[in-house]
């Protein structure tokens, strides 16, 4: 379960102040697939980035599973990163000079595991989404649509909990679009969590929940208020 | 282990061979000039340690020219000398043919039999009276020293020589190697083939005038004086005493006769600086290259490093949002910063090797001690992690919400 | 065209002082050290007499020890003995020829103002004067006349003339040696010989003599030895005429010899010499008699010293390393400028544009470099002449050939580090970076 209550963040400068989030609270249940939809500027990726140890925020509490990660050391926060939480990116991200065995092999070193299991889990993962038979290519060899289907399995390959994806969508035609959503939805349908930045409303519809962001705040959201009345500490 | 990420990093290197290898190449270059250039500073150093076996620091020499029909040279010597020996100041002087390490002096061969077709020894040759070992400094370890009674005029070319010498003991050694330096006293020595000579004593240490001989160790003193026109006396003076001695003894000399020039008054000093002057020279530009160097390899692999760093950005926050921490990132660079070196110093130990055989090939240089390679592979392992230390450190700052913007 | 990709070249190198100076710099300290040490070895193994040096030949005869060559392996010694000089000065056999010795002696110059000195003395035939090019301020050298019926003739250095007699022009007046009253024949001009190549049997970068007289005043006056003297056996007998008539050599001689056929001729004189003196009984080892032209008779007596070349060689090393430097600077950093190369080639710049552009930034820096440079390669001969002394200053400049050397040398370097970066810079394909990042 992902909770944050009343996150704040707010980046200084030495005019003025701006809220990136203010008063931002959800709860992503297990199992939850939620887009997180909303104009440029609104938040999306903020969050995005909080909710994957990417960022730390200004004020509030966030808890993953359960464990307040505001106290956490960077060895701690990269840890929990790399065990619970899986990223799929816009632009794929993918490491330009690996090929594609060894990009997914990359969280799985950090990881730990010995030779035999990062040897099975990596061809597993590739096999899920359909490319175990081009390991030894570069991404440059790949369609975009490829590309992200490498990160989706990089992304699984450490069997996270939670999956972030951020605009993973953006960069592909409607059809390759459509083609990682289908695997996404299929992912959830395992078992993950899933949370999805996306500012495309035709996409976000096809979630099973959807959140509108605005001005760094929650502004609609399909389903009511999830989280109970807290009192500020 | 498996946090090693050797195989990936090394795959990743060899799709960018270009800068790994101009990296690996410029450490492989360095390495070689570097070893080579340690190598024979050492050498020179050791050269220079070398003692000439005189009291160095309060011994001089000065040089009397006389001129004119009526210069009586064998009067003006000896006033000369009882003049100088009894000035207070002065420890013990003699007058002398050659001075020890100042590059001019003579050499003849000996022989323990006579004939000119017997194995022969070259020395230098010392003619002096009996205050040459307080002024040399030499340490009488076997044997007489010389008598006022023996000491002899030669007269200018006068070829023979007196009867008694003392030699150095690296002398006895070369000329008697089966004997016991100690039991030489007495033996007799052929000087130019067949002339006899018999060791009066042994002396610990004297060297030769020529510091580039094989045979610097080797000295022969004759007891005589020399009855020419221009004299040569060499100085020992009290610890402290040496500047206002030489500003004495020059003045009182050049007084004490009109028809002679006093010149050349050098303290022993300034002749061992000068005759070391090439080796000092070459060790101080040598240390100059060596860090000149070191530092514009280590700028270029900062350089470079920074570069690659700037460059993957993107993908250290990429690395940094799948689980690298901190302490990851840094051991990534520095690990392929080691890999790179490691290929340059593994070049490097086989250029050190070749640049070292042309050396020897073409200068008298001495083949390299095994001992510089390890120690060269050790020195540039560093260097690279040091170098690499910094960049290292940059791209661990790289925060991962990098990774999810879009440039 | 060319000053847009200049200014544009201007711009990007100030965009990174950082590493635009690290790229500057290390050309400057690779150029700096490679002229200073070529330096050094041009002017020590430079030609001193360049019109004549293959004409004129240093003569070595080998009458050493049967048992062992005066050098290993087998050469002759690299002076000659009295006899020989003076034999073979009487025979004439050359076009030009002197035998020479060097001494020291104190000079006398009748004015009781001056006090006395010693002076060095080069001891030789008349024909050394126009065989060397000596250049006369006042007079002349003397006549062979002179040389055979002993006359006490005396030729003076510039300094000496000065200290003497003011400058003035002395020829005629006296000047005594050894109780002995010269005439002054001549003056010389001031006379920089690097290195001075007629001995360099001792040092081959000290000045030339202070006065020059007839060589068989040694003879007349016992003059000293100057320079090396190396015996093969004791004189035999007592006395100075034992040492002149002995096997012990401190005497160089050198001929001239207008062509090969004189050469071929002179030669074959030289080994009937030989032949001559083993029938006398001297000469004991095979014929072994040499005649070397000015710059082999350098290389023989290693004129240019072995620590030049070594400096000279890892001088060149370190050039190779800052230009491995450079390239790799380059390279990263223009690796980072894809986008802008992919733009320009977008909208219209050819891959010959793009690659100029990109060699002129580095040829720049090799300029920049190269001046930065020449300045330490100055600091640089200041500095080897401040540790080493004992050259004469003329040896440690600069000279225009040095200077353009240097240019080209430096932008040779830049523009061969900066060709390989620029023909990476310049395969960007155009519409690469435009998609997307």
């Amino acid at each position: 379960m992902l909770l944050m209550k009343n996150v704040q963040k707010s980046f200084r400068t030495e005019l003025v102040e701006t809220h990136a989030l203010r008063d931002f609270n959800l709860q992503v249940k297990d199992g939850d697939f939620v887009s997180v939809t909303g104009p440029s500027g609104s938040g999306k990726t903020t969050f995005l980035n909080i909710a994957g140890l990417l960022e730390t925020y200004t004020s509030g509490q966030y808890f993953l599973d359960g464990q307040d990660v505001s106290a956490l050391t960077d060895r701690q926060r990269s840890r929990l990163r790399n065990e619970k939480i899986g990223f799929i990116f816009q632009s794929f991200n993918l490491i330009p000079d690996l090929n594609l065995y060894d990009n997914v092999d990359v969280p799985l070193r950090y990881r730990g595991f010995g030779t035999a299991e990062r040897h099975q889990r990596i061809t597993q993962s590739l096999e899920r989404v359909g490319l175990a038979n081009r390991m030894k290519h570069l991404p440059s060899q790949l369609s975009g649509g490829q590309q992200q289907r490498v990160a989706i399995a990089r992304a699984l390959a450490g069997e996270p909990r939670f999956l972030l994806a951020d605009e993973p969508t953006g960069n592909l035609d409607s059809q390759m679009a459509q083609s990682v959503m289908a695997l996404l939805k299929e992912i959830n349908r395992q078992g993950t969590t899933i949370v999805m930045v996306t500012h495309d409303p035709e996409l976000a519809s096809q979630t099973a929940r959807t959140v509108i962001v605005k001005d760094g705040r929650i502004c609609s959201s399909d389903l009511p208020d999830p989280i109970p009345a807290v009192s500020n500490q | 282990m498996s946090q090693l990420e050797i195989g990936p990093i090394l795959r990743a290197l060899l799709r960018n061979k270009v800068g790994a290898l101009l990296i690996a190449l410029q450490m492989a270059v360095t390495m070689t000039i570097i070893v080579n250039a340690v190598f024979i500073i050492t050498e020179r150093a050791a050269l220079m340690q070398r003692e000439s076996g005189l009291d160095e620091d309060n011994t001089f020499y000065l040089t009397s020219t006389g001129f004119g029909a009526n210069f009586e040279s064998r009067r003006v010597i000896s006033e000369d000398l009882d003049l100088i020996r009894n000035t207070p100041g002065v420890v013990d002087a003699v007058q002398i043919n050659a001075i020890p390490i100042s590059g001019g002096g003579w050499s003849m061969s000996l022989t323990t039999e006579p004939g000119d077709d017997v194995e022969d020894v070259g020395t230098a040759n010392y003619l002096v009276d009996d205050h040459a070992l307080t002024t040399l400094n030499a340490n009488l370890i076997a044997g007489e020293p010389f008598t006022a009674s023996e000491v002899r005029w030669r007269a200018r070319n006068q070829p023979d020589w007196p009867d008694t010498a003392i030699i150095t003991r690296a002398l006895a050694n070369s000329l008697f190697p089966d004997t016991p330096w100690q039991e030489t006293v007495g033996k007799t020595i052929y000087i130019g083939d067949d002339e006899p000579v018999i060791i009066k004593g042994i002396i610990e240490k004297l060297q030769a005038p020529w510091i580039g001989w094989e045979n610097l160790e080797h000295a022969m003193l004759s007891p005589e004086r020399m009855d020419t026109v221009s004299a040569r006396y060499l100085i020992r003076t009290e610890p402290g005493d040496l500047n206002t001695m030489m500003a004495t003894l020059e003045a009182t000399l050049s007084d004490r006769y009109p028809d002679r020039i006093i010149r050349d008054v050098t303290t022993l000093t300034d002749t061992r600086e000068r005759s070391y002057r090439h080796h000092s020279a070459m060790i101080k530009i040598l240390s100059l290259v060596m860090v000149l160097l070191v530092v514009i390899t280590a700028m270029g692999i900062v350089g470079l490093a920074s570069f690659n760093v700037n460059r993957r950005r993107k993908q250290i926050g990429t690395r940094r949002a799948l689980g690298a921490s901190k302490a990851a990132i840094i051991r990534y660079f520095l690990l392929e910063n080691w890999l790179i070196s490691t290929a340059g110093i593994a070049l490097g130990v086989i250029l050190t090797v070749g640049l070292n055989m042309a050396l020897i090939e073409w200068f008298s240089v001495r083949p390299l001690d095994w001992y510089y390679l390890p120690a060269g592979i050790i020195v540039f392992w560093i260097i690279g992690q040091l170098a690499a230390l910094g960049p290292a450190l940059k791209a661990a700052k790289v925060p991962p919400a990098v990774a999810t913007r879009t440039i | 065209m060319f000053s847009y990709y200049l200014r544009l070249a201007l711009q990007s190198l100030r965009r990174n002082p950082y590493l635009s100076s690290l790229m500057t710099l290390a050309i400057a300290l690779g150029i700096g050290a490679s002229m200073t040490t070529l330096t050094i070895n041009y002017l020590m193994s430079s030609d001193p007499i360049p019109h004549k040096s293959k004409q004129l030949y240093y003569v070595q005869l080998d009458n050493w020890s049967p048992y062992s060559a005066a050098r290993e392996p087998n050469d002759p010694p690299d002076q000659l003995t009295w006899r020989d000089a003076t034999q073979l000065m009487s025979a004439a056999k050359a076009y030009r020829q002197s035998a020479m010795a060097s001494s020291g002696a104190v000079i006398e110059s009748g004015n009781p103002d001056i006090k006395p000195f010693l002076a060095s003395l080069r001891l030789n035939f008349a024909d050394f004067f126009p065989m060397f090019d000596a250049p006369f301020l006042y007079g002349n050298g003397w006549t062979s006349n002179d040389d055979d019926k002993r006359v006490p003739v005396i030729v003076l250095s510039k300094p000496i003339n000065d200290r003497l007699f003011g400058g003035e022009n002395s020829v005629g007046r006296y000047v005594t040696i050894e109780n002995t009253q010269f005439r002054v024949t001549g003056v010389l001009d001031n006379w920089v010989l690097v290195p001075r190549f007629y001995d360099v049997t001792t040092d081959a970068f000290q000045s030339v003599e202070d006065v020059f007289i007839p060589f068989y005043f040694k003879q007349t006056l016992q003059l000293s030895n100057g320079g090396n003297t190396n015996c093969w056996k004791s004189p035999e007998g007592e006395g100075f005429e034992a040492f002149l008539q002995s096997e012990c050599v401190n005497f160089q001689m050198w001929v001239e010899l207008p062509t090969p056929a004189d050469r071929e001729e002179y030669f074959n004189y030289l080994n009937a010499y030989a032949e001559e003196q083993k029938a006398l009984g001297r000469f004991p080892r095979p014929i072994n008699n040499r005649l070397s032209d000015v710059m082999q008779w350098m290389e023989n007596e290693k004129v240019v010293a072995d620590d030049a070349q070594i400096m000279m060689w890892l001088a060149f090393l370190f050039l190779l390393v800052c230009l491995l430097n450079t390239v790799g600077l380059l390279l990263s950093k223009f690796s980072t400028r894809t986008s802008d190369i992919a733009l320009r080639r977008a909208i219209g710049a050819s891959r010959q544009a793009i690659f100029t552009q990109y060699i002129l930034e580095s040829a720049l820096v090799g300029v920049l470099g190269g001046l930065f440079g020449l300045i330490l390669a100055n600091v640089g001969l200041i500095g080897i002449r401040s540790l080493y002394g004992d050259f004469i200053s003329e040896l440690a400049t600069l000279d225009f050939t040095m200077i353009s050397v240097a240019i080209l040398l430096s932008i040779l370097v830049s523009i061969l580090a900066g060709s390989y970066p620029a023909w990476r810079a310049c395969s960007v394909p155009p519409a690469s970076q435009l998609k997307n990042q």
